[in-house]
Parts: structure tokens; C-alpha cells; sequence
């Protein structure tokens, strides 16, 4: 098997923990994060490295449920499954933050029931007004404070600098690789991107820079990319992590865009680097990761309200994007017991169909055998857009 | 659908029926404002963080939340759900959302903006603006942001922080959660300003807050009284009571007088040692909200001997904080909102627990009022009155060895919670309470 | 995969078939290119017999006097489409029925369909799905509510309807799942209530639950009612009650799914001739599917 590219980032796909594993044995620290809220310019400034805690939906969820109960977000429940199951027993700490509720819980429920030297949980506000970046921005120095008492090193600003260039180099890279789903066909597919997200989210940021840099060139002259395919889908989501779901769009469209957190979500834009690197970062995480757990309106603090502005103020980043990449139709995909994009769904759908866009909901529970009822759905969608 | 049993075991405090009166007033007062020309709000309960200003400000406020609990007891809670659905509101969505949401689409589409007739309690006007509040759960910000598609009405989302327990503790970061405390309400104050086109009477609004705090540090000690052996009152009547010091509704100087009394009755039935029933077998903790239908149930209950002591923390009054120092009344507000959630985090930090309001107020709770056994009530459409519970029945047992009796129900789906299931439940788990005070003695606990 | 040149002899005797492998039953429809229906054949599926579609294939080939060769193509839908090797391609159940319910009734425009196991509504514009919604989690919004409902009453399924419509008093059967009506029939049972009442309750309970998914698209008529419970007349009756207009029902409300198959097999088959496309088809052998086919 070739060490580069495609190749090296299905065999890290299979077998996410065996460089942090490899890593931790050369003496680094690994930090688990469950989020992409997390700012991991912080952890890289401190040479530890980032590694994404994700569920498994092939694995049965046994655990959990002596800790949380069965109508709770079914992603987070499978995260906390095999945390208890011992597969993440090899980092040495974990950072949570409080994006959204199931967040939230599980993060005071890992906190209780796992042994980490180092544990950390960040608040955030709920809105993007000034005061509420303010203060998130100290609940960052709070997390620096924690950071610098558990790896006794200073986390300066000139190393927190260096950190978010490294980043918005991945953030960079990941823009240009989804460069190439703009072609008819795309050059690559929803089900790798999900494979590239996914060993991003499992390697420190240099070598994931690297590994990027070997994909795009790979997949700029490969021959053997995806099939062209009637309908060009943008799929929304909170997490689409398994190449098993994104394999039931496939079957019958070119995924073009997904607009998820195991996709493009945390690369869309970029940190914009100003005299307190910790501003800067307050500002990126609040504003620009499109989540529907933050709450954005057309004005701060407006006293008129138009439901079509309302809509063009948190969706109209779509347009230019459905344009962009000619997709014919969107796929709404809920994890079942997500209460912000549950909420933020018909606002969703209405903006779409103001513009145009056919689009479809659906629902899944995070198993394996929930992807069957999806199939069907799915293919009938895409035969009303075809 | 709400009745009442005849035969009424559980000895009710005469004076909790003015306080119970208070919120179901606040619909009719709503709608005479909406007639009169004046403002009416829909607010979230915002743990005396919002509503102080819109009081000081003479606003009407109604609360959709507790208006998707008298859908449900009175019935007509399906025909909303069933509006949400048909606009397309995924179904695991929470009830009182749902409900609230399928009322303000027939309000807006089928009546044209209209109060839809029969509507219980006489419904609830399009108000002038939305009050959210994030504090609790997402539900409750991303509820109200929904309701764009039926009304173009402003909303305004309170912040409320949630920290860790020992993140807490960092140096300065109490300090930080103040701050934005501060400037957000101010923020908000300039906006009901410019919403109701008139400016915030400071002096009022000083008077507001310390009614507000006063009303809540009397309601804190009939709370404390009910410690006692044998208890002096009942869950049924702290629920009774309750939503008129969460909601400050009505007005806030009877209020106080109310509770005043209410401390008068409590004390005195603990000086002559009367219980709120006949015999207290065992005392009970009730977590999170009852099935508002089926309180007969608990009538049921008593005659066994269950005396249901103390409730979650989540709708008691803050551990009482002197605030009197602070000129600032969105300081004192501040704090004493923080209070609510923060107000048990140096002892949950003390004794390491980590999880703080999630457990740490529960075992205090359990341990303090001497609770034989905790009934955990999970809400399958209300995540956040259900997700702890698991590890909340968890952390009793660990730590106090006080067992847990688990009831399903639901905020609005009321078929959901079976009273004769639940009765069938209670005679086992009468021999668990007793196995494990067998127990506590062993371990030396005093109870 | 095979390719074949299409067979573009104009006014030649094309056939088409059509394959609705739902999870109960089995249903085949095999058609000229006037869309007359040569055979219609429908059997259990079953747990084995969700792998010998060949069988139900066979008989329908021989009611028509027809072979395997003669099916210019062949369109698999429903539950176990995936499951017909012999198949030239998959189309959901959801556009086969919509496309079936408007060539027998033109003016369709809801297609509401309530399976052995799962619940559909389909909007048809000009002929096409253009949208749809489905329950497939909930037992107590399909056919097996009844069915369960029914054993556990000592009645026949196919009678129930018939008994329904006996009721003279509205019964609120007020349990959410299908596991607890039984204890909820029980109690009606033994509080005196008569068994025509209940049956008509149990009627309107499904009815109400397939009604509230059914709203979550506009239902514009005209609205027609397929699949097994659609023989049901008191489900007839109940869904006309709980979505408060007309409903149309057609003389086979199994085969609309397996008509829309070999209809859209047709146009998919003569669009192609038409353009001169090459359309790859399946070897035309009656096998057993196996897990590797």
C-alpha cells in the first residue's frame, strides 16, 4: 500500500489511533477533544497533540447507559461508549467545551467516570455579541492557565501565533481540496473527504498539512475519480463521521459539499490573526463555525425582526456555495435528539426553498441499522430531483 | 383533565393557593395589556436575570414554557404538536416547544394573528418581543429563534454561563462570568428601551431586585423548615408555590406578604409537629418537574406513608447571597442569578465532586432533608430534566446509599406516564427504602 | 452486466415488468406499450421468500405466456429491491407508486400508501413524486397495528373492517405502541366496551397516527389510498374521518407499486430507444438471489 495520499488516508481512516499511539510512545502528550469548537491552536502552541474523540456506528452502544439516557443525542452517547469502553484510554487528557447540551452532559459525565491526568472544560456563550466573545475569550486564558500548569510550559503569544498560522495552513489546504468537487464530476468524493476530515482530526497539524498537500496532488491528476451522477448533493449535519452514511448518497449522486463538522465545516474559513492571538481565536470559533448551537441574528440586539433577512444573515453563506459547486439539492440530515439543528432545520429548509433548492429531511439514530430506512428516503429524494 | 381526589390525604397549606393563582393570571393580564395598548412579552423562565428589568418596566410577561404544562393538563396540548409536526418540527423536539410553536402557527396563519378561541387560561397574545434565555438547555434559545416563521417579532437571547466546577475556581474567572453578566443586561436594558420607547426607572428597578431577592430568601427558609420530622409540607404545595418566585409573577409586594405567611403556617405545623401527612413513612426527594395531570397520584402515595420532602434544585431560590452592599442593581441581578447555578460549587468542590449543579445539589438535598429514597421522573421530550437523572440515581447510591425509584412520563404526551405502573412500582421499592436504611445505619449516616 | 442495443423496431410487442418486493408481500406486474396489463401476480414475501422473486416472476410469466427474454426491461422496487438480480435497475417504492396512482387516476396529486410495515404519503405533480414523507420506525402507524390488534382480539385481519363498521360509539384507544394495545384492548374488553367500538377505535388510532404524518405535506386531492390496509374498509372510512376530505381507492390497492415499476421500466426503456442510448440490462435467468449476487 502506498505511504501517500488516498491510500495513507483510508489506512488512518481504519486505524485513527495508531500515529497518536505511535506519538504518545515517542513521548508526546495526546489530547482528546470532542468538538470542533475546541480551539486546537492552543493545544499545538504546547506541541500537544490534538485528537478527535468520535463515536463508532458499527459499535453497539452498551455503556453508556448507566450514565445517560437513551433519548439523548445518539452521536455523543457512542463517544461516551467507547470512551468507557477503554478505547480512548490511551490520551492523556481531554478538553470538552460547551458548544451544545449533549456536549455539555457528557462532558460532566466523562469528567466523573474518567481517570485523565489532564481535564478541562470550557464554557461558551451562546451569542456573538461583544460582551459574550469578551468573555469567552477568558474563558480561553482560563484554559491557557490549565494548559500551562499541566505541561509547565509558558503558552506565549509568539507560540500561539505560530500555532494558528499552522492551522489556517489546514484550513487553506482544505479549501483548495474542495476545490475539486467543483468539477463535473468531482475529483473526489463525499465518502474520501469524510476519510480526509477524519485522519485530519487524528494526526498533529503539520503532518495532516503534509498528508494534504500529497492528496491534493494526487487527486488534481487522478484518472479514476468519482462517476458522474445525476444529482450534485450538498448534504447539512451536525457530524457525518462514517464513510457507511456517506456512501447511501452516493450510491445514486456526486456528494459535492458537506456542510457538517466531519467535513468542511471547521476549514471553511480562517482565524484572522490580530495583536492578541486569543481575540482572534474567541472571534474565529464564535463566528465562523457555522453550528446551529450559536445564536445569530440579521442586527445585534435588532428591534425589527423580517424573517427573510433573519434567513439571509445565517444561511446566505449557502448560496454562494450551491452556486459555486452546481448542486441541484440539499439533504438535511438530523441526528435524532440534536435539538439546535432540529430547531434550526425548517428555517433551513424555508431559506432553501426561497431560493430554489429542492431539499429533503431526514432522520437518522447513529447505528448501523438505522442506514437501511435511509437508503430509501434518500434515493426517492434524489429521484424527485433528477 | 386535572382532578383532584376526594379523599385529600395530603394536608394542603391555605396559604399556597394565592400563590398558586399568580401565573395562571398572567395570561389574562397579558391579553388586557395587548387590548390596552400596552406591552406584553413572551419570556423563558431566565432565573431572575431578565424579567427584574421588564417588571421595573411594567411589562407583561407570559410564559410559554408554563403554558405548554396547561396545554398538557388541560388537554389540548396534541392539537399544537400536531401543528408542529405538520410544519415540518422533527417530533423528538421538546413538548412545551412544540406545543408552543404549533400555537403560534394556528395563532398567526389559521386566526390571522388572532388569540385562537377557547384557548386555556385565554391564550397568549402576539407579544411585542421574545425574552430567551440560554440557561438550562438549547431548546430554550433556539425555540423562540424558530418562531421567526410565524412572527416577525425581535428576540433577544440572555446569556447565562455554565462552568465546570473547578473551572470555576481559576483565578478571576467568577469575576469574567459578572462582567459579561453586567454588560449584557445593560445591553438588553438599552433594548427594552428602544422596544417600548421609554427609559428605565433606576429607582424602580432597585426596588424590583430586592423584592425579588427578599421574596426568594423567605421562600429559602420555608424551604429550610421543611427538614423537619415529620415534614410540614408537601411536594404538591412546593409546586404550587413555586412559579411565583421563579416567574415574579404578579405583583412582587404580595408576593412577599404571601410567602411571609406561608413561613407563619410552615413553622407553626413544625412547632405542634404536624406533617402534611397523617403518617410520614418515608420521606422522598422528586426529581425533575411531576406529572402535572396526574397529581392525585401523590394523594395515592401519602396514603402509604410517602411524604415527598424536598424537590430538585432547579426550581428552588438561590442559597441566599447580602447583596446589600452593591449599588448596582444589574450587579446584584447578576449575582444573584449566578447564584442560582453557581451557589453550590465550593461545596461540590470541597467534596469532589466534579460535576457540581449536575449531582452535587441532589446529595445536599437527600442528606440534609434526610430522604429515604429519591423518585426520578425522566421526561422523554425535555432532555434537560431527564439526562442527569441516570447518573444523579448513580451518585445517591454511591454516596449516601439512597436509592432511586424511576417514573417515565413526558411534559406534554401525558399518556405517556401510567399512575398504575407507577403505583405497582411503589410497594417494592418500599422494601428498598427499608433494606437500605438498614444500610445507612450500618455506615454510621444519621438517618 | 450486459450491454444489449436497444430494440428500436417501431409498433414492435415491447414488454415491461415491473417488481414490488414489499416486506410482506410480493407483488409483479408485467406490461405492453400501451400499459395494458398482461398479468398482475402477488405472493408472500416472507423471510425466504424474500430471495425467490423468481417464483412470483414465473407465474407471472405464465399467465401471460410470455418468457423471461421477451421483458425488454425490468424495474425492482419496495423493501427488497435490491434482492432481484434479475432486476435492470431500482427505483424506491416511492416514485413507482406515485407514478402507478396517476396513471390510474390522473388527477392524483396525494398518493398515501399504509404497508405491513411501514406508512408513505407521496405529492404528484404532472404524473411525478415531487415530495414525500415516511414512517417506517412505528409499528402503531402501519398495517401491523391491526394485524397485532387483531390476533390478539381472536378476529380475522380481513374481517376487521367489516366489523368496524358496526360501531355505534367512539372509543378513544389513547395507547401510543403497538406492544401496549394489548393491555390496553384488555381493559376495554373487560370494562364492558363492545368489540364492534373497539375495532372501530382501533381503526381510528392508526388512522390518526398515519393522518398526522400525512400532514406534513400539503394534501391536495385528489388523495388516493393504496396498499393492504387500503382494502380495509373501515380504514377507508377512518382516514376519510381523520384527514376530512375524499379518498379514492383503486380495484388493486397492492399493485400500484409494481404498475408504477413497469410503467416507468416503459418510459425509462423507450426514452432511451428514442435517443438511441444503449441501456444495459440483467442476463434474463430466474435464479435464487444469493448473499454475493
Amino acid at each position: 500500500m502506498s505511504d501517500k495520499g488516498l491510500s495513507k488516508v483510508q489506512e488512518i481512516y481504519l486505524n485513527r489511533s495508531q500515529r497518536a499511539k505511535e506519538l504518545k510512545a515517542a513521548g508526546k502528550k495526546i489530547i482528546g477533544y470532542p468538538c470542533v469548537y475546541v480551539p486546537l491552536e492552543m493545544l499545538t502552541a504546547l506541541d500537544l497533540v490534538p485528537y478527535r474523540t468520535y463515536g463508532d456506528i458499527k459499535e453497539p452502544v452498551t455503556e453508556t447507559d448507566r450514565a445517560l439516557p437513551t433519548s439523548f443525542c445518539s452521536i455523543m452517547r457512542s463517544c461516551l461508549d467507547c470512551a468507557l469502553k477503554g478505547k480512548d484510554d490511551f490520551l492523556d487528557g481531554m478538553v470538552t467545551i460547551h458548544s451544545c447540551d449533549p456536549q455539555e452532559k457528557t462532558a460532566r459525565v466523562w469528567e466523573s467516570y474518567a481517570d485523565y491526568p489532564y481535564f478541562h472544560f470550557i464554557d461558551m456563550p451562546s451569542t456573538v455579541r461583544p460582551e459574550a466573545i469578551e468573555y469567552f475569550k477568558s474563558q480561553l486564558n482560563d484554559f491557557r492557565k490549565t494548559l500551562e500548569a499541566f505541561t509547565g510550559q509558558k503558552l506565549t503569544a509568539d507560540k500561539l501565533k505560530s500555532a494558528i498560522k499552522a492551522h489556517n495552513q489546514q484550513r487553506a489546504l482544505v479549501q483548495q481540496l474542495y476545490e475539486l468537487t467543483k468539477p463535473v464530476p468531482p475529483l473526489i468524493s463525499g465518502t474520501e473527504l469524510v476519510q480526509v476530515v477524519k485522519a485530519l482530526m487524528s494526526l498533529p497539524v503539520a503532518e495532516g498539512n503534509d498528508l494534504l498537500t500529497q492528496v491534493i496532488d494526487e487527486v488534481k491528476s487522478r484518472t479514476d475519480g468519482p462517476k458522474k451522477k445525476p444529482a450534485r448533493l450538498l448534504i447539512w449535519s451536525s457530524t457525518l463521521d462514517d464513510t457507511g452514511i456517506m456512501q447511501l448518497f452516493e450510491a445514486k449522486a456526486n456528494v459535492v459539499m458537506d456542510e457538517t463538522c466531519g467535513g468542511i465545516r471547521a476549514y471553511r474559513s480562517s482565524v484572522k490573526l490580530t495583536a492578541d492571538p486569543l481575540d482572534s481565536l474567541a472571534d474565529y470559533y464564535m463566528k465562523e463555525i457555522t453550528c446551529a448551537r450559536t445564536f445569530r441574528q440579521a442586527a445585534l440586539g435588532e428591534t425589527r425582526k423580517d424573517y427573510a433577512k433573519d434567513l439571509q444573515s445565517r444561511f446566505g453563506y449557502l448560496e454562494g456555495i450551491i452556486k459555486e459547486w452546481k448542486t441541484n439539492g440539499a439533504i438535511l440530515l438530523l441526528v435524532r435528539y440534536c435539538d439546535p439543528f432540529a430547531f434550526e432545520m425548517p428555517s433551513l429548509k424555508d431559506y432553501l426553498d426561497s431560493i430554489g433548492i429542492p431539499s429533503t429531511y431526514i432522520e437518522y439514530d447513529y447505528t448501523i441499522g438505522a442506514l437501511a430506512p435511509l437508503k430509501t428516503r434518500v434515493e426517492a429524494f434524489i429521484e424527485t430531483i433528477s | 383533565m386535572v382532578t383532584e381526589e376526594k379523599k385529600k390525604v395530603i394536608n394542603r397549606l391555605k396559604t399556597m393557593y394565592p400563590l398558586r393563582a399568580k401565573v395562571n393570571e398572567t395570561y389574562l393580564k397579558s391579553i388586557e395589556a395587548i387590548n390596552a395598548g400596552r406591552p406584553a412579552v413572551w419570556a423563558m423562565l431566565n432565573f431572575y436575570y431578565g424579567d427584574p428589568i421588564l417588571k421595573a418596566m411594567d411589562v407583561e410577561m407570559v410564559y410559554p414554557e408554563n403554558y405548554g404544562a396547561v396545554a398538557a393538563a388541560m388537554g389540548v396540548a396534541q392539537q399544537y404538536l400536531e401543528q408542529a409536526y405538520a410544519d415540518g418540527f422533527p417530533t423528538h423536539l421538546c413538548g412545551y416547544s412544540l406545543a408552543g410553536l404549533g400555537y403560534t402557527s394556528k395563532m398567526m396563519r389559521e386566526f390571522k394573528g388572532e388569540v385562537p378561541p377557547e384557548s386555556p387560561f385565554g391564550g397568549m397574545p402576539k407579544p411585542l418581543f421574545l425574552l430567551s434565555s440560554s440557561a438550562i438547555c438549547d431548546a430554550r434559545y433556539k425555540w423562540f429563534q424558530a418562531l421567526g416563521r410565524y412572527m416577525d417579532v425581535p428576540v433577544w437571547t440572555l446569556e447565562s454561563p455554565s462552568p465546570g466546577v473547578k473551572e470555576l475556581f481559576i483565578e478571576g474567572a467568577f469575576e469574567a462570568m459578572v462582567n459579561m453578566g453586567i454588560k449584557h443586561l445593560k445591553d438588553f436594558v438599552v433594548f427594552v428601551e428602544r422596544m417600548l420607547g421609554k427609559k428605565m426607572d433606576w429607582a424602580r428597578l432597585d426596588e424590583t431586585v430586592d423584592l425579588m431577592i427578599e421574596v426568594n430568601r423567605v421562600w429559602y427558609e420555608v424551604n429550610e423548615l421543611r427538614k423537619a420530622k415529620p415534614c410540614p409540607m408537601h411536594s404538591r404545595d412546593f409546586w404550587s408555590a413555586m412559579a411565583a418566585a421563579l416567574f415574579l409573577a404578579g405583583d412582587l409586594k404580595d408576593s412577599l406578604q404571601c410567602f411571609k405567611d406561608m413561613y407563619v403556617e410552615v413553622k407553626d405545623r413544625v412547632n405542634n409537629h404536624t406533617g402534611a401527612i397523617p403518617e410520614e413513612k418515608y420521606r422522598l426527594l422528586f426529581a425533575e418537574l411531576p406529572p402535572w395531570h396526574s397529581l392525585g397520584f401523590f394523594d395515592k402515595l401519602a396514603e402509604r406513608g410517602w411524604n415527598f420532602v424536598i424537590e430538585s434544585f432547579g426550581y428552588h431560590p438561590p442559597i441566599p447571597l447580602d447583596l446589600s452592599g452593591i449599588s448596582d442593581p444589574l450587579e446584584r441581578i447578576t449575582r444573584f442569578n449566578l447564584q442560582f447555578f453557581a451557589g453550590y460549587a465550593e461545596d461540590a468542590r470541597q467534596q469532589n465532586l466534579p460535576s457540581g449543579s449536575f449531582a452535587y445539589p441532589y446529595i445536599k438535598f437527600a442528606r440534609e432533608w434526610k430522604c429515604d429514597g429519591a423518585m426520578l421522573h425522566p421526561l422523554i421530550s425535555c432532555r434537560s430534566a431527564s439526562t442527569h437523572l441516570p447518573y444523579v440515581a448513580n451518585m445517591l447510591m454511591e454516596n449516601l446509599k439512597v436509592p432511586s425509584l424511576t417514573i417515565e412520563g413526558d411534559i406534554v404526551d401525558l399518556r405517556l406516564f401510567n399512575p398504575e405502573d407507577a403505583l405497582a412500582k411503589a410497594e417494592p421499592f418500599e422494601e428498598t427504602m427499608e433494606h437500605y436504611k438498614r444500610m445507612r445505619k450500618q455506615e454510621g449516616f444519621d438517618w | 452486466m450486459k450491454q444489449s442495443a436497444s430494440n428500436t423496431a417501431p409498433g414492435a410487442n415491447l414488454y415491461f415488468a415491473g417488481l414490488d418486493i414489499g416486506s410482506t408481500m410480493t407483488k409483479v406486474v408485467l406490461m405492453n406499450t400501451t400499459d395494458r396489463i398482461l398479468s398482475a401476480i402477488k405472493g408472500p414475501t416472507g423471510p425466504e421468500h424474500r430471495q425467490l422473486a423468481n417464483e412470483v416472476m414465473r407465474m407471472a410469466l405464465e399467465q401471460a405466456n410470455l418468457q423471461l427474454d421477451d421483458i425488454s426491461y425490468i424495474i425492482a422496487t419496495g423493501y427488497g429491491r435490491v434482492n432481484v438480480p434479475f432486476a435492470d435497475d431500482q427505483i424506491t417504492e416511492l416514485s413507482c407508486h406515485a407514478r402507478g396512482v396517476s396513471s390510474l387516476f390522473p388527477n392524483a396529486r396525494t398518493a398515501i400508501d399504509i404497508g405491513g410495515q411501514d406508512a408513505k404519503s407521496m405529492k404528484i405533480e404532472k404524473g411525478k413524486l415531487v415530495d414525500f414523507v415516511m414512517n417506517d420506525k412505528c409499528a402503531a402507524g402501519t398495517g401491523r397495528f391491526l394485524e397485532v390488534t387483531a390476533a390478539i382480539l381472536g378476529i380475522r385481519l380481513e374481517d376487521m373492517g367489516d366489523i368496524s363498521l358496526k360501531s355505534t360509539k367512539k372509543i378513544q384507544v389513547s395507547n401510543l405502541c403497538t406492544i401496549f394495545a394489548q393491555q390496553e384492548v384488555v381493559a376495554l374488553l373487560s370494562r364492558g366496551e363492545k368489540l364492534e367500538d373497539i375495532i372501530a377505535g382501533l381503526h381510528d388510532a392508526l388512522a390518526s397516527r398515519v393522518a398526522a404524518l400525512v400532514r406534513r405535506l400539503k394534501v391536495e386531492p385528489d388523495v388516493v389510498l393504496t396498499g393492504g390496509v387500503a382494502k380495509n374498509i373501515g380504514m377507508v372510512k377512518a382516514m376519510k374521518e381523520n384527514l376530512g376530505c375524499e379518498l379514492l381507492v383503486p380495484e388493486e390497492p397492492l399493485l400500484t407499486g409494481a404498475m408504477g415499476a413497469a410503467i416507468l421500466a416503459r418510459e425509462i426503456y423507450i426514452k432511451a430507444s428514442a435517443e438511441g442510448e444503449t441501456i444495459s440490462t440483467k442476463p434474463r435467468r430466474l435464479e435464487k438471489a444469493t448473499f454475493f449476487s
